[in-house]
């Protein structure tokens, strides 16, 4: 398949996404698609932000709902405080704030590597959710923050059922071009130097702290992005979207989907999302165990298909070919 | 404050230390020997207070509970080692993020089999009063328990430092693979310390119980978050190293809260972020970080 | 070019550097030699910055460099190939030069993909090298011998003033051996070269210079000729085994 028609693929892939709730109306009427599918795009955001770090740059972040619930929080204290529901000016807050903690947070863990930095990124974003717990008077405390503004660009307001689905569709696709770009950039370039061989990387002349610090300020901000986004469509921020929970979901979706690949945390969002919405509906109402289902669907994968769904995909597409010649 | 609040709190501090030794300890040996940070802990350090509540409905004894909860962990924890981590030997990331799944495994069937609503108990009949201190009243049971934890960090040291089996932990926290080479079976080794672990963390879910309560979200707080403050402050690894955290961070978490309420995390956060960027190794810290 | 003066580096009670001073001047070809635990791979770990000193001072064309960091050094001009080959393994050769190539650059180019003239100027180190053909192929695939003319061929990528060779002809085929010794015999007058090595014959080959270290301290300093013919320095090695390929 030549590359312009590739491209053309893709971007009818696209179109056909973001226009969802427009041509799927016939068959859709209560919407659940639409919420599910929206759903599950936010958590895809997520996902590939969190990729940048975990696939690309080799820094398993197990913290990153912190930059998700600032995001999410952000957003809807920028609008209640400022008395705005203007969309640039929420998800503008919500993305500087996200960076902000990103930048503090990355100085601290960004010298660690491996398991270490696992921990701590965990234990820095467990500390960030516990503010969130317990600052009620900002954040609601356990009780949550609600009545997050409608998300409204002039007088475009966002939050009618199907235009929520196409902010968060259009993020969806502007989130998956701009890794993109950045993969194959010479910035995603030194990332995956540093990944393979951090010593090296030092020793051709690459800042790699300042380089590892500078991913982690980005997926944090996009991660922030989707928080935001997530807030705007429940008009609700908890704050367990800042807690482990959120940032296991969104590792384990990376990882079960296939780490370092673009289309890989695209399928592992589509897969978590099964889980839990699908498998619930399936056992008797009584036995919730989804996330158990999940836990041991991540077991597996880490113990027998650790590329996940992209890199079972690959295999097999390669073993065919090879059988085909 | 007052010099009795402030001797009151000191002791909910010192007492809060001992709860954080017990739990962490369990969590520093497996990292120390095995290099796998067990992200189960805090869904152990859970089952174990869960199983405490089943076993006091059942037999009445907060002490069979003491017993029985840290038994039953160890059998899982020695179980659970070869089955799922000795697959992954030497891919020390990927057993982590094992840990994560069978946390979320065992987090889900507790609430499953125990329901989701927060639950209580009450400390032993005999530990259940108050008795009189410095111008006040202070619980009996806080007060077994820093007792309870300065014992168990003796024996433990004890144990370390004058045993066979001791010796062996130490030598496998310096290098595992040579003990290998040396003809110890690191296997059977491997699965002892992941069982002393988590029966230690399951240990702490029962001593806790009384002061901590039961309830959903109890596996990272306090479990996972305070166990790894802990270690990240004092050092991973070492005994000495939880020792240290845990006598730092459970005062300064008990007095944060008093003096800063709402914010009182911030001050765990200030701590965390001191140390890191002091001795990025933890104080005491027994593991190298890139450079 | 290079400046050492008085270097000292123990770790713990083992003192690895005791006082190593030494003169390298530009364009030089110096030899590093000694026996075992002599200290050769501490010198050059101190020299790229991977270990600090416990004492003494490096100067790199007359800058103090005791205190920079191994990337900072980097791009000052100095070039290490690894004792134990330390390449990008699921990368392919050209992706692990175009790599060296890209680090004299600034890596923060986020708007479009690496410029082809980067994998250009790889491909044509590579053929330089010896490894045209192989451009392709992953890192981790290659023999060991191709794999140091990769390293070589990493190295030379970053236009360097001083290389760092630390044994380059460590467990090489005496065709390997050579192949790499009439590489950097090869290289440009301009480069400073310091070479770690116990094959003697690519010492003689190679060396303007020879520095002989032995239990931190250097011994003798001086050409091929008259280290040869140094007493002390054959009672050194008398006795150990020198591998001679």
């Amino acid at each position: 398949m030549t590359s312009l028609a590739r491209w053309a693929l893709v971007a009818l892939g696209a179109l056909g996404l973001v226009t969802f709730p427009y041509w799927s109306g016939p068959w859709e009427s209560s919407r659940f698609a639409t919420t599910v599918i929206r759903d599950a795009l936010v958590l895809a955001i997520f996902a590939l932000s969190l990729d940048l770090l975990v696939g690309r740059a080799g820094m398993p972040s197990l913290g990153h709902a912190a930059f998700f619930g600032a995001g999410a929080y952000a957003a809807g204290i920028a609008g209640q405080r400022l008395a705005t529901d203007q969309l640039p000016v929420t998800l503008g807050a919500a993305a500087a704030v996200a960076a902000l903690l990103a930048l503090v947070i990355g100085v601290l863990v960004v010298r660690s590597e491996g398991i270490f930095f696992l921990m701590l990124t965990l234990a820095l974003a467990q500390i960030v959710f516990a503010i969130a717990f317990q600052w009620t008077a900002v954040t609601g405390g356990s009780n949550g923050l609600s009545g997050v503004g409608r998300p409204m660009l002039a007088t475009l307001d966002f939050s009618a059922p199907d235009l929520m689905y196409v902010l968060v569709a259009g993020t969806f696709v502007l989130t998956a071009l701009v890794l993109w770009g950045l993969g194959r950039s010479p910035f995603g370039r030194a990332l995956m130097g540093v990944r393979e061989n951090e010593r090296r990387m030092r020793a051709l002349g690459y800042d790699t702290t300042r380089l590892r610090l500078s991913a982690f300020v980005i997926a944090g901000t996009m991660a922030g992005v989707a928080g935001a986004l997530s807030a705007y469509s429940t008009r609700f921020v908890s704050a367990q979207d800042a807690g482990l929970g959120n940032s296991v979901r969104a590792f384990v979706t990376v990882l079960v989907g296939g780490a370092g690949t673009l289309a890989g945390p695209m399928a592992g969002a589509g897969l978590v999302s099964v889980i839990e919405r699908v498998v619930p509906s399936l056992l008797p109402p009584d036995l919730r165990i989804a996330e158990a289902i999940l836990g041991i669907v991540f077991i597996v994968f880490v113990l027998f298909a650790r590329q996940g769904l992209v890199g079972l995909g690959v295999a097999r597409y390669a073993s065919l070919r090879a059988r085909r010649r | 404050m007052s010099l009795e609040q402030i001797f009151q709190q000191a002791l909910n501090g010192l007492s809060f230390g001992a709860l954080l030794f017990i739990l962490a300890s369990g969590l520093s040996l497996v990292f120390g020997m095995m290099d796998v940070v067990n992200l189960a802990h805090g869904a152990f350090y859970m089952l174990g207070a869960y199983i405490a509540l089943s076993v006091v409905q059942v037999s009445g004894s907060f002490w069979l509970a003491m017993l029985a909860a840290p038994l039953v962990l160890g059998v899982l924890g020695f179980a659970l080692e070869p089955f799922l981590l000795r697959r992954l030997r030497g891919r020390h990331l990927d057993q982590v993020l094992l840990t994560i799944g069978v946390s979320l495994v065992i987090v889900d069937l507790i609430g499953q089999l125990w329901g989701r609503e927060v639950r209580s108990l009450s400390a032993p009949g005999g530990l259940d009063g108050s008795i009189a201190l410095i111008g006040g009243v202070y619980p009996v049971y806080r007060l077994f328990v820093i007792a309870f934890g300065v014992a168990l960090a003796v024996v433990m040291g004890v144990v370390y430092r004058r045993t066979k089996i001791g010796m062996l932990i130490r030598a496998g926290v310096q290098d595992a693979e040579m003990l290998g080479a040396l003809g110890v079976d690191t296997n059977r080794l491997f699965a002892l310390t992941f069982a002393t672990g988590a029966a230690l963390a399951g240990l702490a879910g029962v001593v806790a119980a009384p002061v901590f309560g039961i309830q959903p979200g109890m596996d990272t707080d306090p479990g996972l978050l305070y166990s790894l403050v802990v270690v990240v402050v004092g050092g991973l690894g070492t005994l000495s190293g939880a020792v240290a955290g845990s006598v730092l961070v459970g005062p300064a978490d008990t007095f944060g809260k008093v003096l800063f309420q709402d914010v009182a995390l911030a001050v765990i956060f200030a701590i965390v972020a001191l140390v890191l960027l002091l001795k990025p190794t933890g104080l005491l810290g027994r593991i190298r970080v890139a450079r | 070019m290079i400046e050492i003066r008085d270097l000292r580096r123990a770790f713990g009670g083992v003192v690895a550097l005791d006082g190593v001073s030494l003169v390298v001047a530009e364009g030089e070809r110096r030899a590093v030699i000694g026996p075992n635990g002599a200290g050769k791979t501490t010198l050059i770990n101190v020299l790229t910055g991977e270990v600090p000193p416990t004492g003494g001072s490096v100067r790199l064309a007359g800058r103090d460099i005791t205190r920079l960091r191994p990337w900072q050094r980097a791009r000052l001009g100095l070039a290490h190939v690894y004792q134990r080959a330390e390449l990008f393994a699921p990368l392919d050769a050209r992706e692990n030069v175009a790599l060296a190539v890209a680090g004299r650059r600034s890596p923060y180019r986020v708007f479009r993909a690496p410029p082809r003239s980067e994998y250009d100027e790889a491909n044509t180190i590579l053929d330089r090298v010896g490894l045209a053909g192989r451009e392709g192929v992953a890192a981790r695939a290659l023999s060991h011998g191709e794999r140091r003319q990769l390293e070589l061929a990493v190295a030379l990528a970053q236009r360097p003033r001083v290389l760092l060779l630390d044994e380059p002809t460590a467990g090489m085929s005496p065709l390997e051996t050579a192949r790499i010794t009439d590489l950097v015999a090869g290289l440009d007058r301009t480069l400073t070269i310091v070479i770690v090595e116990h094959d003697m014959d690519v010492v003689f080959r190679l060396a303007d210079r020879v520095t002989v270290l032995h239990e931190g301290r250097v011994i003798a300093d001086g050409t091929a000729a008259d280290v040869r013919g140094d007493a002390r320095v054959h009672d050194v090695y008398l006795g150990k085994a020198v591998t001679v390929a």
